[in-house]
């Protein structure tokens, strides 16, 4: 693991509920989160914090809002917010995400089971977008340190290989206990050859499959260009050209198949 | 990416770490009359018993004692109409032991439900039952608008 991901790691260790309720509201209330300094200015008394709550109640919503039918949230948080947050915010918010999901999931799980309706339901999506936000903008900041240090994304090595049948299938690396020439295991599991009378023959017909699917979406995009022609003489060709970039228009237009139910002006 | 793959375990340290988890814990209601001090969750299956205790004791800051897991089959159930064959998601159970001091009973959540739902209706009936009044009211005189008559 990197540096900068130990260090992040032993910053969280500083995660304290006070930031936790204020950084969980929407980031319109950013300001929130300098509230237990400035607990003694006039400004602190129009501010509203949720209280703090401890142990296993934090697995339950707040107990006003348990016989709500609706409850008011924000909305979820944006790349563009989450990118000028510093590596410790960033990993402080994730913590907090991870409990509200699992608050959010016990009173879904609770409310399931007592036939009764979960109100607001749209809380665990805001909840996953932001989530998944916050892991692209570390994901970007993870794969440019890797760049800057090692020259490699750092993201995980892919590759593609054919499997059994002759196709070809992306193979993710995993980490392994034992090195690769150790491991026969992974050498046989990975020495997938193909061949084969059977393989043949499914190859030949697949590959057909494919070859006929290509050569009717040339002859469609063809006819279509003809019976556009036989119809409208006048048709724009340029238009024409920009939606059917594979098909020749100059060519199809003498064809004879293009031409209408009319006498062609001729030295027009 | 790296950083949120769990690491295999290799001895020595550093050990286990993952810097964004992605474990989820539900607090589900037990099936069966429990101790006051053993608490129920519901986990992801990835989930070790150590990683179930290490999330309670630094994420929620909790005294465990013990932590057991099981894994509990999901439902399979036959198709009435066409046979096949569909099963549900195995769950993992993690049954977590806290000190003897603690006592935890899961919450009543919908106590106060039936009191508001009685609430609502009793409005509702007040409301339905003022039109009621005013459209007999104006029964006699069709198309009069409702501030006609005093």
């Amino acid at each position: 693991m990197s540096t900068i991901l130990k260090k992040c790691f032993n910053l969280a260790k500083t995660v304290r509920t006070a930031t936790i309720t204020s950084l969980l509201t929407a980031p319109k209330q950013q300001w929130q989160a300098l509230s237990a300094a400035a607990s003694q200015t006039p400004h602190a008394q129009m501010m509203h914090t949720s209280p703090m709550r401890h142990g296993l109640m934090e697995f339950f919503d707040d107990p006003k809002h348990w016989s709500e039918n609706d409850i008011k949230v924000g909305r979820a948080w944006r790349t563009d917010e989450l990118r000028i947050k510093s590596n410790k915010e960033l990993h402080q918010l994730w913590f907090i995400l991870l409990k509200e999901r699992n608050m959010l999931l016990t009173m879904e799980h609770e409310c399931n089971d007592k036939m009764e309706i979960f109100p607001s339901p749209e809380r665990i999506d805001k909840v996953k977008i932001s989530m998944d936000n916050l892991e692209k903008v570390v994901r970007e900041r993870n794969t440019a340190y890797h760049l800057l240090e090692t020259g490699e994304t750092g993201e995980r090595p892919q590759k593609r290989v054919n499997n059994a049948f002759g196709l070809q299938v992306n193979y993710k690396s995993c980490e392994h206990v034992l090195p690769p020439f150790m491991n026969l295991k992974w050498i046989k599991s990975r020495n997938i050859g193909f061949g084969g009378r059977a393989v043949n023959r499914f190859l030949l017909k697949y590959r057909e499959q494919l070859y006929n699917a290509k050569r009717k979406a040339k002859n469609r995009s063809r006819n279509e260009v003809m019976m556009i022609l036989r119809r409208n003489p006048n048709f724009d060709l340029e238009v024409l050209r920009r939606k059917f970039p594979d098909v020749d228009i100059d060519k199809l237009r003498s064809a004879d198949k293009a031409r209408g139910h009319y006498v062609p002006k001729v030295g027009v | 990416m790296s950083s949120r793959w769990y690491p295999i375990y290799q001895r020595g340290n550093p050990q286990l770490r993952v810097f964004l988890p992605n474990f989820w814990m539900k607090l589900v209601r037990p099936e069966e009359a429990q101790p006051p001090n053993v608490v129920t969750f519901s986990v992801s299956t990835e989930m070790t018993i150590h990683d179930v205790r290490s999330y309670l004791e630094k994420i929620y800051k909790l005294p465990v004692i013990d932590v057991r897991t099981r894994i509990a089959l999901g439902e399979t159930r036959r198709d009435q109409t066409y046979g096949y064959v569909t099963k549900k998601d195995d769950v993992k159970y993690a049954y977590v032991t806290l000190p003897k001091t603690e006592e935890f009973t899961f919450p009543e959540l919908f106590e106060k439900k039936a009191e508001i739902k009685e609430k609502e209706e009793k409005s509702m009936d007040e409301s339905k039952n003022g039109f009621r009044k005013f459209l007999d009211r104006n029964k006699k005189r069709p198309g009069t608008p409702g501030w006609y008559s005093i």
